[in-house]
């Protein structure tokens, strides 16, 4: 077999194109209608239907309360009030929030991302004892709902706080993390897209002499690039939304995390739509950088063909 | 290479995040830390802190710290919280749990604490009291009060030129204005009433019963008498307005009444004075209760207590927190906080004071007559542990004969005996 | 691409590891158990020991009473009627969410301008509470205000009651929870449809096949483990539903929307009787794990015959 290395495949004559279903056409047929892709035909209305509750939180974002209050809906305020922002921002300490939940969810990125890269690995190409029932085991973490596990949940944290570290424990950030730092959704997603590596370039480095691990580095997270970026994305996401686990752990104020920030607004005969709404907007922002800033990943930026030995 | 630099960075960030977390955590000696748990925001929540402050400044010996966490999920972190040995000292619990959070053994029984004269325990509403007390156990003291009363909006009465709800209403009357205020070509009803078949949609038909003479269970609590005659005439009247009349909007979201009386799309709501403030922008009215033709008329409407309950998280604690939830329930403390925040007063003493009245209605019109309605609480829910059964049964048998699916007797027959289940214990 | 393969590939020579693959499996894998084993496993037997008890979360004494809970279960309508809301939820949000994610990603994974603004907003609905989504779709679908009544009378038909009915309200159950799933479909297809080479599709196109023809030949066979990892995920997810239910309809109209974990949660939150809840759960963690197993072995059969 001949030494196949991955500056190899980079470098092979094969065009490096930028990963699209439709093939590029004779250029003698194709032809312009409109002065931009007809695909935005699709993409505008399509991205419409789909952002509309974004839509109405804006929108309720900027009215008053009296307008809020209505039903049916008022769609356009009669002043886009701004300073709900301002007043939403100071009717709570959102600044110590957003650093809590920021904390928590980086901690909890990175802890899935090394922890379930590993363990995906393990279970998309390895072929170890106790495989098959190991994964189902962990599968089936998933499918006992939160409403029954909390409460051991909360008493296996407690613990932690109590005998291990108190900064682990309730009513502590720690404790936040603690539960979330490997979820059996993260390696399950990752063993799947793992699979889709070719294997033969793995192959080809552990005939070289590279170990598991540094296949794992080398080979197939480089080339799994979109798969991690979606799963920092989703986790990411649930992380930062988490809010009934925070509500059961924390009470000092200065634990909290966004969501329980956000139920500031909700009392107990009457939900503070404008200010809650402005600050939803508020807590999504950093979301959206995230994924803007995840997006160059998203495109494969090696070619990945399909090789045969 | 990345990996290693990815785990230096995972422990930087720990530990950081680890040291940075501090807890809070009371020193042996200084003043005795309480928690008080509460759903109070907005003004509400600023008159509660105020009072806090007060305390704290007046006792240095006792630090009273609060935490906002919503009423409706405060069940869940309190028994959790319970169960993980992190109560707090003083929760705001709604009185409809009593029965069941009798059984926490780390709750104090305030009994003996209210007998004593100086707490004036009989000042409190009856209903209160009642709402409080499970057996010989008194779970907890009155935090809020309120009741059920007619809001009707003046405007949609003057256009269709009826008038407006007067105190010798019956439901008759009510049945026809309602009917005559119903116009499908505008979407507009003459009557909402939420109907999830919750505790909400039960409660909003309970008054009727009363008022029609009959009650929730046998004076026992062994068994369901709901399905009297009493009530099956209560039950009637919600059927005709919603199935012949379609003049009761049934709002299965429990949130849409307030709106669309705002909107002016209702003429009338049964509801309590926590709804007022959000009808800022139409002239409304308040009235009792209609009754039933030939009943004696006693206007009877129905009020949801609710309770401030201590927890005993050991002596010196405890104590702390008992002082201050008589501080807090005390007269001059009602009535700030009434005065301050527009909730009706707990208190029998200050609900009587003209001049708190009055300038509660002043603030707030309205407050006046659901204040003096408090008079008009005669009965309180039975407070068995079953009650929420009782109610799932009760809530659903009401929904279906409102959505024209079932007949009052048939299905209160049905939900009679489902609840004489739950008794039983099945 | 089976990573069990049989011994007549080529790669046989590094077959002889096998016995040592062990360790370095399990050195891989062991982070994850121990984190998973204590926080995720650990509390699923725990509450395993709740369905065999009668416990109110309240009182301390929690008296064994077997399988009494279990038995309770079988006899149970309401739970009956859970189960089949459940399926029907399940069978018709699962399919629903993966077509309409694919069509979607389909359209979003090519380089047109702004094509990261249009995945950005895809991205970030999935972002939106399941309380706002929950009050968007009450109003949308509100019988007298609501927009798509309004649109229904425009064209001369008479307005449905949906969420307030209780004939319509799951599907429109269905239709919401497909509309806020639609975002996670697509990032995970978007995801796997960078992994389709394009040399494949300019053969394909030099040979003559269309678009339409090249896509499900090519780019969908390819889709297989993202396939394979949507429909495990959005069915264990769909089987335990309730997020949505509680922001809407909250089992209603007349338990037309009860579905098991929203069942399991006013049993044990509501009426108190959270052994019985613990019960169900594990009730719906068998069937889960069942299906769960089902799937990933109709998979591997697949998988191994195209």
């Amino acid at each position: 077999m001949t030494k196949l290395q991955l500056s190899d495949v980079a470098a092979a004559p094969v065009p490096t194109l930028a990963h699209s279903d439709a093939p590029p056409a004779p250029p003698a047929r194709r032809r312009r209608w409109l002065p931009f892709s007809p695909w935005h035909l699709v993409l505008i209305p399509l991205t419409f239907l789909l952002i509309v509750p974004l839509l109405w939180m804006l929108v309720t974002s900027l009215e008053t309360e009296g307008e809020a209050n209505r039903f049916p809906p008022v769609l356009l305020p009669e002043r886009p009030r701004f300073e709900n922002y301002s007043e939403a921002w100071a009717a709570a300490p959102f600044g110590h929030f957003f650093l809590n939940s920021a904390l928590v969810t980086l901690v909890v990125l990175l802890s899935n991302l090394v922890v379930c890269s590993l363990a995906g690995y393990a279970f998309a190409r390895i072929r170890f004892l106790g495989r098959g029932a190991l994964f189902v085991t962990l599968m089936a973490t998933l499918m006992v709902p939160f409403q029954v596990t909390m409460i051991p949940v909360f008493l296996i944290v407690k613990w932690f706080g109590d005998n291990v570290w108190a900064g682990l424990g309730i009513d502590h950030i720690g404790a936040l993390m603690l539960p979330n730092l490997a979820t059996a959704f993260g390696i399950f997603f990752l063993r799947q897209f793992f699979q889709t590596v070719p294997v033969e370039l793995e192959e080809a480095a552990r005939v070289d002499g590279t170990s598991r691990l540094g296949v794992l580095f080398k080979i197939v997270l480089p080339l799994s690039l979109p798969a991690l970026s979606t799963l920092a994305a989703l986790t990411v996401l649930t992380s930062w939304n988490d809010f009934l686990w925070p509500l059961i752990v924390i009470t000092s104020h200065d634990q909290m995390t966004i969501p329980l920030g956000l139920s500031y607004f909700q009392g107990a005969h009457r939900v503070k739509w404008p200010l809650l709404m402005a600050a939803n907007v508020m807590s999504l922002l950093p979301m959206l950088l995230v994924f803007v800033g995840a997006q160059r990943y998203f495109v494969q930026s090696v070619a990945s063909t399909g090789l045969k030995g | 290479m990345i990996r290693r630099r990815l785990c230096i960075a995972l422990v930087a960030v720990l530990a950081l995040v680890l040291t940075a977390c501090g807890g809070g955590g009371s020193s042996p000696s200084g003043p005795t830390e309480i928690a008080v748990w509460h759903g109070y925001q907005d003004t509400e929540g600023e008159v509660f802190k105020g009072l806090i402050d007060q305390y704290n400044k007046d006792h240095p010996d006792v630090k009273v710290s609060e935490l906002y966490s919503s009423n409706d999920l405060v069940l869940q972190k309190v028994l959790t919280a319970v169960r993980g040995g992190s109560a707090p000292d003083v929760a705001y619990m709604f009185g409809s749990w009593s029965p069941n959070i009798a059984k926490i053994p780390q709750i104090v029984d305030m009994a003996s604490q209210v007998s004593n004269p100086d707490w004036k325990w009989d000042d409190f509403y009856p209903a209160e009291r009642e709402a409080a007390t499970v057996g010989d156990k008194i779970v907890g003291v009155p935090a809020l009060v309120d009741n059920l009363a007619i809001v009707y909006n003046k405007k949609l009465f003057a256009d269709a030129g009826i008038a407006p709800p007067s105190p010798t209403w019956t439901w008759d009357d009510f049945r026809a204005a309602a009917a005559k205020l119903t116009d499908p070509s505008k979407g507009q009803y003459g009557w909402l009433i939420p109907a999830d078949g919750s505790e909400d949609t039960v409660w909003h038909y309970v008054p009727m019963l009363w008022e029609a003479g009959g009650d929730i269970l046998s004076p026992d609590n062994q068994h369901a008498v709901f399905n009297s005659e009493a009530g099956v005439k209560a039950l009637t009247t919600l059927q005709q307005m919603a199935v012949n009349d379609k003049s009761l909007y049934l709002d299965t979201t429990n949130e849409n009444g307030p709106k669309l009386m705002n909107s002016g799309k209702v003429a009338m709501l049964v509801t309590g004075p926590w709804d007022l403030s959000q009808l800022s922008d139409i002239e409304y009215g308040v009235q009792v209760m209609p009754t039933f033709a030939g009943s004696g008329g006693t206007h009877q409407t129905i009020s949801g207590p609710d309770n401030w309950v201590v927890f005993n998280n050991g002596d010196k604690k405890k104590q702390a927190a008992i002082d201050f939830v008589k501080w807090l329930t005390a007269p001059e403390q009602v009535k700030a906080f009434s005065l301050g925040t527009g909730d009706l007063p707990t208190r029998i003493s200050v609900g009587q004071d003209q001049t708190v009245v009055d300038k509660m209605d002043e603030n707030l019109p309205g407050s006046k007559v659901f204040v003096e309605n408090l008079s008009n609480v005669k009965k309180v829910r039975p407070t068995v542990e079953q009650y929420p059964a009782i109610s799932e049964a009760l809530g659903q048998a009401i929904v279906s004969v409102m959505l024209g699916k079932d007949q009052p007797a048939d299905a209160l027959n049905a939900a009679a005996k489902a609840a004489d289940e739950a008794l039983a214990g099945k | 691409m089976p990573e069990d393969a049989p011994a007549r590939r080529p790669f046989v020579v590094l077959r002889g590891l096998g016995r040592g693959e062990s360790v370095t499996g399990w050195a891989l894998v062991s982070p994850a158990v121990v984190l998973i084993g204590v926080f995720g496993l650990l509390p699923v037997l725990m509450s395993l020991q709740l369905s065999f008890q009668k416990s109110d979360l309240l009182t301390p004494e929690t008296p064994w009473v077997g399988l009494e809970n279990y038995r309770k279960l079988a006899d149970d309508p309401v739970f009956v009627e859970a189960i089949k809301h459940t399926i029907i939820y399940t069978a018709l949000f699962v399919p629903g969410t993966m077509l309409v994610g694919l069509f979607v990603a389909a359209a979003l994974n090519r380089s047109v301008r702004f094509i990261s603004v249009y995945r950005t907003a895809a991205y970030i609905t999935m972002a939106v509470s399941t309380i706002s989504q929950g009050i968007i779709f009450l109003w949308l679908t509100d019988r007298d205000y609501g927009l798509v009544n309004a649109a229904l009378n425009a064209v001369g038909a008479p307005s449905q009651p949906f969420l307030a009915s209780p004939s319509q309200a799951l599907y429109v159950i269905v239709a919401m929870t497909i509309w806020g799933w639609t975002g996670f479909s697509v990032i995970v297809y978007l995801a796997a449809l960078q992994g389709v080479p394009a040399e494949l599709h300019e053969a394909a196109a030099i040979d003559g096949a269309s678009a339409a023809t090249r896509f499900r030949t090519i780019t969908v066979p390819l889709l297989g483990p993202a396939n394979l990892f949507l429909v495990v995920w959005l069915t264990i997810n769909a089987l335990q539903l309730f997020d949505e239910v509680y922001a809407t309809t909250r089992g209603g109209p007349l338990r037309a929307t009860t579905v098991i974990v929203y069942y399991l949660w006013d049993r044990a939150f509501v009426q108190f009787d959270a052994g019985y809840a613990a019960a169900m759960a594990y009730a719906l963690f068998v069937v889960i794990l069942v299906i769960t197993a089902v799937q990933f072995r109709l998979a591997r059969k697949h998988v191994h015959t195209s």
